[in-house]
C-alpha cells in the first residue's frame, strides 16, 4: 500500500533541464510552499529575485579591485575564492553579525574564503553571487550606499529586510550568509567563554580508544 | 588492506569478484557478508580514511575532513542543508548510532513496489545478525543527558509516546560527540566493524578513490574506473581501474544517484529523493542543563509517527517523529536566525537550551539531477500535507518543552517566534516558519534515488537489487530503499544490503562459500 498522500512521480530531469513540473499539492487540501521547482541555482536566482535583473546585475558588475575594496589587503588576506569586493562584503557582514564577541571579523571572513576555495563550485560561485547581490541591491531597501559602506547598525537592519523578504532568494542569501559566518565564529575556542561550552574531551581527559586491527594500511 | 589513494603514487589496476562503490551502511554490510563467504572484494570511497585519533571533537576538523562538501551542501535554493559524510565508513562515521528496524507499515508499503521479501519475517534474520554484530542495545539511563530526560518528562506529562533509542555502541562513555566521529572506537560504525574485517580477509579498501566511469561490456557492468585524489586539494593524483564480475552501488542515495546519472540512461534515477526534513525547536530552561554529553539522541518521540486523517482525507495529525538533538556550538549558532546582539544573547544561553529535531516522514519527495553545468543538484520543499506535519511538529515540540518546565520555546525562524504557553503555541506557530529559508533546515536520511521494484518503469533495480537495464550492476544502499523509513534509516539500509548480498551469494555463488 503506497502512501496515498504521495504524488505520482513527475517527469525526471532531462539532460540537465529542470524537473518538469512543480510536484504540486497533496491529495489533502493544504498549504503549499511558494515557488516552483527550479533547475539549478542560477535559474533559482532568476526565478526568485523577481526576475532576471538581480542576477544580471550581479553578473555584470566588476569583481572589485584592491583599490576600491582595500579590506583584504589591509587584513593581509591571501584570497583564494573571493574577490576583494566579495571579501569586503563578507567582512562587513561579519562586523554586523558579531556583537560583543571575542572574534575578529576578519578572521571569520578569511575562514569563509578558505572554505569556499576548498569546497569549489557550485557552492563557491553561489556564495560569490550572494555577496555581490548583498553589496549592490541596497536600493531595494531604500538605501543608496553599498552594503559595505553602510554603518554597522544599518547593515543589520538591511540584512533583516533580506531575512524577512517575500522573495526566497533574499531569505536564502540571508540564511547562507548568516549561517556560514556564525558557524565559522562559534566553532572557535574564543567563544567558549561566551557559550559556556566546556570543550572537547581530548585534552581534558585521557581516555584511550579501543584498539582496532585494520589489517595492512598503505 | 586499506589503500589510501592520497598516498598512492601512480595508477592502480585491480581485479575482484565484486567491486563495491561506497563503504557506509550499505557497502560495508554487503562487502563484509560477501568477503566472509569467500568473495574477493574491492571497496572504493571517494573520501579519506580516518581513525579515532583523527576525531578531535572539533567541528572545523570534522567539516574539513569528512563532512560532505564541508557541511555546506544544500538543495538548490538553500532550503535544506544536506548532512552526509564522505570517508571510509560513510555516514555511519557521523551518524548518531540510532538503530531502528523499519516499521511494519513501511515494509507493507514497499511490498507495493513488488519487493515481496520486504516482510518482518524475511528481514528478521538480517536485523538480528546486524544488531548482534554492532552491539545494538537500548540506550541505558546513564547515557541520557538532561535534554533527553526533560523531553521524556514532557512527553510523560502529556501522555505522548516515546522511548529510549536502540543504539549501535559498545561501552559508550557518553562524551556526546558521536556526530563528529567516535574518538574512542565505541560507536560501532562500519569504519571499525565491517571495514577492518574485509581488509583482514584480503579485500582491498581504497580511500580517496572517486569512481567516475562504469565499465560496460556488451551492456553488462564489468567494473569501474576513476581517480585517486589528493586529500588536501581534492585533485586527482592518479587513476584506478577495477575489473569485476559484479558492480555494487553503495555510495548513498546522493553519491550513487550522481554516479548513475553520469553513467547510465535511466529515467528513474533521482526522480524521488527523500531526506526526512529536519526542523529545529529550542527551549530555554532558565538554568544550566547538560545538553552536550551522553548520547545526544537517547530518546525518541514516536507518538506522532503515524499519519492521521479524517474520512475526507484531511490532515488530522502525525507524520513525523522527534529526536533529541546534538548541540555543538557552531551548528547551534548556524541554526539560530537572529543576528547581532539578539543572536549573542541567545548563544549566551547555550548551556540552558534543550532542543528537538523533526524527522518529517515526507509524502512528497524531492529530486536529484545533474545540471547543464555538470554539477549535481537537489531540490526539496515541504509542500501539501508535509507542511502540516512540519508545523504540527513545532507546536508539539513546544508543548513538550513547556510541559517539562521550559521558560520559553524558540522557533528559530527569521520572525523570532517565541512561545511561553499553550495559547501562544497556537497563536504564534504557523506556516510562515516553514517557508523555505525562513529558518535553517536540513536533511540527512537520504533515500529512494535508485529504488528497487518490480516495475522497470517505476524502479531502477529489480527486487534483488540488480539494475533492470544493466545486468551485473547492483544497488545496495539508501538509494535502493523505495521511500522514507520514517525513522533513522541506517539499520534498515544495512538489512536491505545484507539481504541483497545474501541473494547475490545464493545466485552467483563463489568458491570458499
Amino acid at each position: 500500500m503506497r502512501d496515498r498522500h504521495a504524488h505520482a512521480p513527475d517527469a525526471p530531469p532531462d539532460g540537465g533541464r529542470p524537473p518538469a513540473l512543480e510536484p504540486g499539492e497533496a491529495v489533502v487540501a493544504g498549504p503549499s510552499a511558494p515557488g516552483g521547482a527550479p533547475t539549478d541555482r542560477r535559474s533559482f536566482l532568476r526565478a526568485t529575485a523577481g526576475g532576471g535583473a538581480a542576477i544580471a546585475l550581479a553578473s555584470a558588475l566588476p569583481s572589485g579591485t584592491l583599490a576600491a575594496y582595500p579590506a583584504a589587503q589591509r587584513d593581509g588576506a591571501d584570497l583564494r575564492a573571493l574577490s576583494p569586493k566579495q571579501y569586503a562584503v563578507a567582512r562587513a557582514a561579519a562586523e554586523a553579525l558579531l556583537v560583543d564577541l571575542p572574534v575578529d571579523p576578519a578572521a571569520v571572513a578569511r575562514a569563509v574564503d578558505a572554505d569556499l576555495a576548498a569546497v569549489g563550485d557550485p557552492i563557491r560561485s553561489d556564495m560569490r553571487t550572494v555577496f555581490t547581490l548583498l553589496e549592490h541591491l541596497t536600493p531595494l531597501a531604500w538605501r543608496f550606499r553599498r552594503f559595505s559602506a553602510l554603518d554597522v547598525e544599518d547593515r543589520r537592519a538591511y540584512l533583516m529586510t533580506w531575512a524577512r523578504s517575500r522573495f526566497n532568494l533574499r531569505r536564502a542569501a540571508f540564511q547562507a550568509t548568516r549561517g556560514f559566518l556564525y558557524f565559522n565564529t562559534y566553532l572557535r575556542e574564543e567563544t567558549w567563554a561566551v557559550t559556556g561550552f566546556p570543550g572537547p574531551w581530548p585534552g581534558r581527559f585521557h581516555i584511550p580508544a579501543y584498539p582496532i586491527d585494520f589489517g595492512e594500511i598503505a | 588492506m586499506i589503500i589510501q589513494g592520497t598516498h598512492h603514487a601512480g595508477d592502480v589496476r585491480d581485479r575482484a569478484d565484486v567491486v563495491v562503490i561506497g563503504t557506509g551502511a550499505g557497502g560495508g554490510t554487503l562487502a563484509d557478508y560477501l568477503s566472509e563467504r569467500g568473495w574477493d572484494v574491492v571497496m572504493l570511497d571517494r573520501g579519506g580514511f580516518f581513525r579515532a585519533e583523527d576525531f578531535t571533537q572539533r567541528e572545523q576538523d570534522a567539516m574539513v575532513a569528512f563532512n560532505g562538501r564541508r557541511g555546506l551542501d544544500s538543495t538548490v535554493d538553500n532550503a535544506y542543508f544536506l548532512n552526509y559524510a564522505e570517508c571510509v565508513g560513510g555516514s555511519t562515521v557521523h551518524y548518531w548510532g540510532d538503530s531502528f528496524r523499519a516499521p511494519a507499515d513501511r515494509l507493507e508499503r514497499w511490498r507495493g513496489f513488488g519487493i515481496d521479501w520486504m516482510t518482518v519475517g524475511d528481514l528478521a534474520p538480517h536485523f538480528d545478525a546486524i544488531e548482534a554484530d554492532l552491539g545494538i542495545h537500548v540506550c541505558p539511563e546513564r547515557l541520557f543527558n538532561e535534554n533527553n530526560r526533560l523531553v521524556r518528562q514532557g512527553c510523560e506529562a502529556l501522555g505522548i509516546a516515546g522511548d529510549a533509542v536502540p543504539t549501535a555502541r559498545v561501552d559508550c562513555i557518553g562524551c556526546g560527540w558521536t556526530q563528529y566521529g567516535c574518538t574512542y572506537n565505541r560507536k560501532t560504525s562500519q569504519l571499525i566493524t565491517t571495514i577492518p574485517r574485509v581488509s583482514r580477509r584480503g579485500g582491498r579498501v581504497y580511500s580517496d578513490a572517486r569512481a567516475e566511469r562504469l565499465i560496460l561490456e556488451g551492456g553488462r557492468a564489468r567494473g569501474v574506473t576513476g581517480s585517486l585524489l589528493d586529500r588536501s586539494t581534492d585533485r586527482p593524483r592518479g587513476t584506478f581501474r577495477v575489473d569485476a564480475d559484479l558492480v555494487v552501488m553503495a555510495g548513498g542515495a546522493i553519491g550513487s544517484a550522481e554516479f548513475l546519472l553520469r553513467n547510465v540512461e535511466d529515467p528513474i534515477v533521482g526522480r524521488r529523493f527523500y531526506m526526512n526534513p529536519h526542523y529545529f525547536v529550542y527551549a530555554d530552561f532558565g538554568r544550566e542543563i547538560d545538553n552536550v554529553t551522553g548520547i545526544p539522541c537517547a530518546y525518541e518521540v514516536h507518538g506522532f509517527r503515524e499519519l492521521r486523517t479524517d474520512a475526507d482525507g484531511r490532515y488530522r495529525g502525525g507524520g513525523y517523529t522527534m529526536l533529541c538533538n546534538h548541540q555543538s556550538p557552531g551548528v547551534t549558532a548556524a541554526t539560530l536566525s537572529e543576528i547581532g546582539a539578539a543572536h549573542r544573547e541567545r548563544m549566551g544561553k547555550y548551556r540552558q537550551l534543550g532542543s528537538l529535531m523533526s524527522v518529517i516522514d515526507e509524502s512528497n519527495p524531492g529530486r536529484l539531477w545533474v545540471g547543464d553545468d555538470g554539477h549535481r543538484r537537489t531540490w526539496q520543499r515541504v509542500r501539501g500535507v508535509d507542511v502540516h506535519k512540519a508545523v504540527e511538529f513545532m507546536k508539539n515540540a513546544a508543548r513538550i518543552f513547556l510541559a517539562a518546565g521550559a521558560r520559553e520555546v524558540w522557533i528559530p525562524d527569521v520572525w523570532g517566534t517565541v512561545v511561553r504557553d499553550e495559547a501562544e503555541v497556537e497563536e504564534n506557530i504557523g506556516i510562515r516558519s516553514v517557508m523555505p529559508n525562513a529558518q535553517f533546515a536540513a536533511g540527512s536520511h537520504f533515500l529512494g534515488t535508485a529504488p528497487l521494484g518490480s516495475d522497470p518503469e517505476d524502479s531502477f533495480a529489480d527486487p534483488h537489487g540488480e539494475a533492470h537495464r544493466i545486468p551485473g550492476l547492483y544497488v545496495a544502499d539508501g538509494a535502493a530503499v523505495p521511500g522514507s523509513v520514517s525513522k533513522d534509516p541506517s539499520l534498515t539500509i544495512m538489512a536491505v544490503a545484507r539481504h541483497i548480498a545474501a541473494g547475490m551469494h545464493e545466485r552467483e555463488g563463489r568458491a570458499g562459500a
